[in-house]
């Protein structure tokens, strides 16, 4: 549990991405977080609308073909992790307890050479956009240091989503925010009041905000503070405005 | 301290009542950190915890006054709360004021918002460092050992009562439960906004609302922010109440 984890971890995920001359992508993070928790393969999948989520990236074939399996069965660690319990870790899907939770997946998994899972919910709070799931063919826990590099992958994960609807570039979250502003009681404060405000869920308003803070070029824990203290509005009322042009979510992505 | 022997014994039971009944962490926590401030006699308590990210967050405290959140917000740069996750043992700054040179920024600031001193006790897990409880106190008052003391088992009871009791065998049960405690109090901090923006009053008003709201109905303050924040609680019911 140290800052230097959160650095390193963007700085893997940009480099990967650099390699390929390309801006970090969610398939990035997929494949350096395989590689970092020495996973087999990884998957990311994103919620569109109450209930469904669809799989976005993956780190390979075997991993998109599980990604498919669970998401036609409807069932496994993922959903779990997508249904609020949290991080789900399965290290031994072929074991009586994992068969009994999900009895339809958990053989289907392990037919397939899957022996481990391990699903982290891309959340914050009431927004939870998405899930990162880790495939091992082997069975047998993350270690203590991999569990926190998965949910610092997670967090990563969960801003370039968030980012992605806001018409943010990639970098945003690893550059500005390096000072941790996206963690602060503030900003979740913020957020809750701006969705009362321009009358959407917490997670758009987490979106506007974020785009917000980007387009002024100031740091997010004091745009969110401005909010709290009502100097800037969002609803055209009588403090502050929206950003002019091309920052306003489409609501989707590709 | 034999003077409050009944507060203390009273405290223990409320909170381990609250440990074996229907459990809220946040309530839980709320209370703990209120109790903090009855049984000990400090001007304020908060509880630290911290995050994969190697933040330290703030999960309770016994006022949500804007410069008390300062204060714990800064401890992620510097401050005996810092130190004392760190270290793994207690940080006892009896006189902020000549703490200058150790925590320019946070003995500025806790000098500011009327603390003249602050105890820092460890909310530890066998080897492992999960957060802290700290203890503001005013110019010109410090705690006795055997306060402190107590201090340290109420800081216990906030880990036993965020890791439960089955959590704390099992490495996987434990991440599932702090990061259960830290994402219920982000949603707690997200239906205070939605308050505050829906009555027009500020954040820690707001607070205070869902904390009464709670009570009355008898609802965990947890289900109520969910409930807010999704949309699905009559927030003109949660306002009328507290009039």
């Amino acid at each position: 549990m140290d800052q230097d984890r959160v650095v390193r971890v963007w700085a893997l995920i940009t480099e990967h991405a650099q390699r390929e001359g390309a801006s970090a992508s969610l398939r990035h993070v997929c494949v350096v977080c395989a590689r970092a928790v020495a996973a087999t393969g990884s998957g990311l999948s994103i919620t569109r609308g109450r209930g469904r989520h669809d799989p976005v990236a993956t780190s390979d074939a075997a991993s998109a073909e599980l990604a498919e399996l669970q998401f036609t069965l409807g069932e496994g660690p993922s959903a779990d992790a997508l249904d609020g319990a949290g991080p789900v870790l399965a290290a031994d899907l072929s074991a009586a307890a994992s068969r009994r939770r999900w009895p339809v997946f958990a053989p289907a998994a392990t037919k397939r050479g899957v022996l481990a899972m391990f699903s982290f919910p891309l959340e914050l709070g009431a927004v939870r956009v998405g899930v990162l799931d880790l495939y091992r063919d082997r069975t047998g826990p993350l270690s203590g240091a991999q569990l926190a590099d998965a949910l610092v992958f997670a967090d990563a994960a969960l801003l370039l989503v968030l980012d992605d609807r806001g018409g943010i570039p990639a970098a945003y979250a690893d550059l500005v925010d390096g000072g941790f502003d996206e963690w602060r009681a503030e900003v979740h404060q913020a957020a809750g009041m701006l969705s009362v405000q321009l009358g959407v869920e917490v997670e758009e308003a987490l979106v506007r905000l974020r785009a917000y803070a980007f387009t002024q070029d100031r740091r997010l824990a004091a745009v969110a503070r401005d909010v709290i203290e009502r100097r800037v509005r969002f609803d055209g009322g009588r403090a502050g405005k929206l950003p002019e042009g091309g920052n306003e979510p489409d609501g989707e992505e590709n | 301290m034999s003077a409050s022997a009944d507060r203390v014994r009273d405290a223990f039971v409320v909170l381990t009542d609250t440990l074996v009944a229907d459990f809220d962490v946040l309530d839980f926590l709320e209370l703990l950190a209120n109790r903090c401030v009855e049984v000990l006699g400090v001007r304020a308590a908060g509880l630290l915890l911290a995050d994969h990210r190697g933040r330290l967050n703030l999960v309770a405290a016994s006022t949500e006054q804007a410069r008390l959140l300062e204060l714990f917000e800064l401890q992620n740069q510097e401050g005996p709360g810092l130190d004392c996750y760190h270290s793994g043992r207690p940080v006892h700054a009896t006189d902020l004021a000549a703490a200058a040179d150790r925590w320019p920024r946070f003995a500025a600031a806790a000098g500011a918002a009327g603390f003249g001193s602050v105890h820092a006790l460890p909310m530890r897990l066998r080897e492992e460092v999960i957060g802290g409880l700290n203890l503001f106190c005013g110019n010109g008052s410090t705690l006795e050992t055997d306060v402190v003391e107590l201090g340290q088992a109420l800081a216990d009871l906030a880990t036993v009562g965020i890791l439960h009791e089955r959590a704390v065998r099992d490495r996987d049960l434990v991440l599932a439960q702090l990061q259960a405690a830290l994402n219920s109090r982000v949603l707690l901090d997200q239906a205070k906004g939605v308050l505050a923006e829906y009555t027009g009053g500020s954040v820690g008003e707001a607070h205070a609302r869902l904390r009464d709201h709670a009570a009355r109905t008898g609802r965990s303050i947890g289900d109520l922010a969910a409930a807010v924040v999704r949309g699905s609680a009559d927030l003109a019911e949660v306002v009328r109440g507290a009039d």
